[in-house]
């Protein structure tokens, strides 16, 4: 699982990383994202790229975006 | 960009807010060759040099890079698609264009035929936006922003409604009686209630955003855009009434502006990231204009002095622009490059590089000399000149900046290879 903490990062700085590394996912390998707020932008490129994602917020409020283009992984099960 | 997140399915085309955008150096250009040319004659309130100027001023440079931002705005923050984007931003951005160019000439070479002709498609296109865009702002999702989306787009409605009248008055000669009442009101409505709102809507969501601060105060966000809706109403009424002590709502006006001033340079600041952005400092420039503005037209209540009025109205008019102009910087390359990615073309180049750093810097200095200038044309007309070729200069290097992101966007299209979508592994 390939780590990117963006928290504190100011916009749009987090979607362009997030995406650039996304694009360079190889199969089975997923991309775990750290952010303050939830990136709906990033989402519609990750989907209209092929690939899939899955968020949710700890208990501290910061949200954590798994993201893959393997269409055979179970996000869900891979949360930390 | 925006809190509510930008949804592919429902931001327009490219094409659409860049057709916008596009269209403010020209205007702009036209602006800084009437300060140039006539100075003496734009720095005398209601010449007809002036109005030609302010005209194209706000609406060519201003409104225009409003509407563009108001196409992409409403689909992100409203939740609803505006329907063919593309058709109607080139029906309005047509009509748009054209009014202004007979409206700016009609002031100039004083043509009846031209102010008949910019009433009627100003007029339309203002009142078709408005229709277009404020019916899809109602019965979804409401916030803060979207309230000042809808305040807004009201002024604007109103201020067209008014220009359409007080261009038939020049078209035929002929002033009412209430024309002074029309004429304080319609651009009370354009200055406060269309840009001074929609700047705050906008500012909400992005400056907390771009730049990491503490959001506005819940207190400030629930009240502001009702204290300008109820001020505007009133200070309305008051005009058409002809009752007196009008300048209490002008007062209540300045104190929601200076608030939303203060608190975004405390945020501003207080940001948690010191990074070099230079929209920075364009949001800095415009909040030290708006407070000059807020000075100048104060002192203008008590005196009722030429020189103030001008300079409130001057220095409103830049604040506008350093942050029209410090928000283009961050969101043509974030649209170019957003396009791009969404697409999947491998080679998009990263943000930074779609508008080089070094030229935004140049565009701020630029700005901010011909600004100065401006600023000090009360001592001689020829500072106004001064400041119109820096303006020149200005512009023209803005259309130098969003001609090469289009070009840049064109030349990923056509050579990028794209993201591969099988990735699926093997079983």
């Amino acid at each position: 699982m390939i780590l990117l903490d963006t928290r504190g990062l100011e916009h749009p700085v987090p979607l362009e990383m997030a995406f650039s590394a996304f694009a360079k996912l190889q199969s089975r390998e997923i991309l775990h994202m750290i952010h303050t707020r939830e990136p709906r932008p990033l989402f519609e490129l990750v989907a209209k790229n092929g690939g899939r994602h899955y968020s949710y917020q700890d208990d501290e409020g910061v949200w954590h975006i798994l993201m893959t283009r393997d269409t055979s992984i179970d996000l869900e099960s891979c949360r930390v | 960009m925006f809190n509510q997140g930008l949804s592919l399915d429902q931001a327009p085309p490219i094409s659409v807010v860049l057709r916008f955008f596009l269209s403010v150096p020209f205007f702009g250009v036209l602006f800084s060759l009437l300060l140039i040319v006539y100075p003496a004659d734009v720095l005398i309130p209601n010449h007809p040099t002036s109005l030609s100027a302010m005209h194209l001023f706000f609406l060519g440079i201003i409104s225009m890079s409003m509407i563009g931002s108001l196409f992409q705005m409403q689909s992100v923050l409203g939740g609803k698609p505006i329907l063919s984007p593309l058709g109607n931003s080139l029906i309005i951005h047509l009509f748009f264009s054209v009014g202004l160019i007979a409206l700016a000439g009609a002031f100039l070479f004083h043509l009846s035929a031209a102010f008949t002709i910019a009433a009627v498609l100003l007029g339309s296109s203002l009142i078709y936006l408005v229709r277009l865009i404020l019916p899809l702002l109602f019965g979804g999702v409401t916030h803060d922003t979207l309230r000042g989306m809808r305040l807004a787009l009201l002024s604007l409605l109103l201020t067209a409604v008014f220009g359409a009248v007080m261009a038939n008055s020049f078209a035929n000669e002929s002033f009412e009686a209430l024309h002074e009442a029309i004429r304080t009101a319609h651009y009370s409505l354009a200055l406060a209630g269309w840009i001074g709102a929609l700047v705050i809507a906008v500012a909400f969501q992005v400056v907390e955003m771009f730049y990491v601060t503490m959001a506005y105060g819940n207190w400030y966000k629930r009240n502001v855009f009702r204290t300008i809706a109820l001020s505007l109403i009133l200070k309305t009424l008051w005009l058409f009434l002809a009752l007196p002590y009008i300048w209490v709502f002008d007062l209540f006006l300045a104190a929601v502006l200076l608030g939303f001033g203060v608190t975004t340079v405390v945020r501003l600041r207080n940001r948690k990231r010191r990074v070099s952005d230079i929209s920075i400092e364009f949001w800095y420039a415009g909040m030290g204009l708006l407070f000059a503005s807020l000075l100048s037209h104060i002192v203008y209540l008590y005196t009722a002095s030429a020189l103030y009025e001008t300079t409130a109205l001057l220095s409103f008019a830049l604040f506008s622009l350093s942050i029209i102009l410090g928000m283009m910087v961050k969101i043509v390359p974030f649209l170019v490059w957003f396009h791009l990615s969404s697409q999947g073309y491998l080679q998009t180049p990263i943000m930074s590089n779609i508008i080089p750093a070094k030229q935004n810097k140049r565009l701020f200095v630029l700005f901010g000399i011909s600004s100065v200038l401006a600023l000090l044309s009360f001592l001689t007309p020829v500072l106004l000149s001064l400041s119109g070729i820096g303006f020149f200069a200005t512009f023209a290097l803005l259309a130098y900046n969003l001609i090469g992101a289009l070009r840049l966007y064109r030349h990923t299209k056509t050579t990028s290879p794209r993201m591969s979508m099988d990735f699926s592994s093997p079983s």
